[in-house]
């Protein structure tokens, strides 16, 4: 799938890390072995009627397959290869942390877009998005959410130093800045899913085109050390003017001294935006129970699913 | 656009228990033949990036092979999760051994 995706072709795919289950395909000849041996996006049906994950798949002989091509999941920018230098780390609250890389080879992404990184003694590659915009490419920028006994966090956190090295491997996904759609922004992140909506924020409130338009970010945490310093947004331009930062913590109960929102980002969205949320751009990135539940939303406010744009990589 | 009539095949095209996928200008469809009685939606998933024409069919539902999630043909509400979001029908219209929709 990946090789199909660096050569221009439309294969479906999401999560690149065999969760997903979008970049199935059939197998008509030939004989394939998955990278991952119990992919989560995988079933027994999918053997049964030959139905491989095309992330996961590693050709052991000629193949023959079948599948739908999209247009829509033709990358802007052709995925490659190439290794990143850690050039800064910088902690953004108790347990995420920014990793900055400087690449062998320069490779730009659309904002929101995420990339595979390969740490060394890690099997396996993990999808992180970046935080940064760019158009050279030079750096790549990762806002990364500690996972508790997580291989790949845990070799990042603990054993990554400056001025070493990881493999790096993008740019992926579908949920980048549409700047040609003439509607609010609504970012919507918990958890992990800080640093595209970061990276968002940022293109969004730089863009020329996007000038009209209201930018409302929604973060939600379990308590307020999960929430980042405001300075990470209030340094954007029209901060407290169009872009606007709507935190909420869901476990008052841990965290007696804070003042602000109490509930899910979802729900604080709807109360805040009601009827509106139906005309605006929507972007959400974070655990499977938040994107779940502002699905239900999307449904129940009827907003056309062409403008609700997520990666499922969990 | 509104009540334009569009061709889509000929109702021999499609066998009974099957689906045909058809495209017309933008829109790209699943035509469904359940006994005799034909039946349209959009053809990719309102989910991910299935194509509902291609899907096993069980009684009035289509499945998914992407994820498993399945939709009433008749009505395009949905049947299984994952899918959140019924599919759009159009209304098929026959006319002597052809095929059109409204739309």
């Amino acid at each position: 799938m990946r090789a199909a995706v660096r050569q221009g072709l439309g294969f479906p795919y999401e999560c690149n890390v065999g969760s997903c289950g979008n970049c199935k395909f059939e197998l008509l000849e030939g004989e394939i072995e998955h990278l991952r041996k119990d992919p989560p996006g995988w079933s027994e049906r999918d053997l049964q009627r030959k139905r491989y994950l095309g992330c996961q798949a590693k050709p052991l002989t000629d193949c023959k397959i079948k599948l739908n091509l999209r247009d829509h999941y033709k990358s802007h920018f052709a995925p490659a290869k190439t290794v990143g230098t850690l050039t800064a780390i910088e902690d953004i609250t108790h347990d995420i942390r920014e990793f900055r890389f400087r690449l062998a080879a320069p490779k730009p992404f659309l904002p929101g877009q995420y990339g595979l990184i390969a740490a060394a003694g890690v099997e396996g590659a993990r999808a992180y998005s970046m935080c940064n915009v760019t158009t050279s490419g030079e750096e790549w920028h990762f806002q990364i959410r500690r996972v508790p006994n997580g291989a790949c966090t845990g070799a990042l956190f603990d054993n990554l130093k400056t001025g070493e090295t990881v493999g790096l491997d993008g740019p992926y996904g579908m949920a980048y800045l549409r700047e040609d759609a003439p509607r609010d922004i609504v970012l919507l992140g918990g958890g992990s899913g800080l640093s595209p909506m970061v990276s968002l924020a940022r293109a969004a409130t730089a863009s020329p085109k996007l000038a009209g338009q209201q930018i409302h970010f929604f973060y939600g945490g379990r308590t307020s050390r999960d929430l980042f310093n405001e300075t990470l947004l209030s340094t954007l331009p029209g901060y407290g003017a169009r872009l606007h930062y709507h935190p909420a913590i869901s476990m008052p109960e841990a965290d007696p001294s804070w003042t602000g929102k109490v509930g899910f980002v979802h729900d604080y969205a709807k109360e805040l935006l009601g009827e509106k949320l139906r005309d605006c751009e929507i972007y959400f990135a974070g655990p499977p129970m938040m994107a779940q539940a502002i699905t239900k939303m999307i449904v129940e406010y009827k907003t056309p699913p062409a403008q609700v744009h997520f990666d499922q990589f969990f | 656009m509104s009540g334009q009539k569009i061709e889509l095949c000929k109702t021999s095209e499609v066998d009974e228990g099957t689906a045909i996928k058809v495209e017309k200008g933008d829109l790209v469809l699943a035509v469904f033949n359940l006994n005799g009685a034909f039946y349209v939606m959009d053809d990719i998933c309102s989910h991910g990036p299935g194509s509902l024409s291609e899907g096993p069919i069980h009684g009035d539902v289509v499945e998914c092979d992407f994820h498993n999630g399945s939709f009433n043909i008749k009505t395009g509400e949905v049947v299984d999760p994952p899918c959140m979001i019924p599919m759009k029908t159009y209304q098929a219209i026959i006319e002597g051994d052809t095929l059109f929709i409204e739309a």
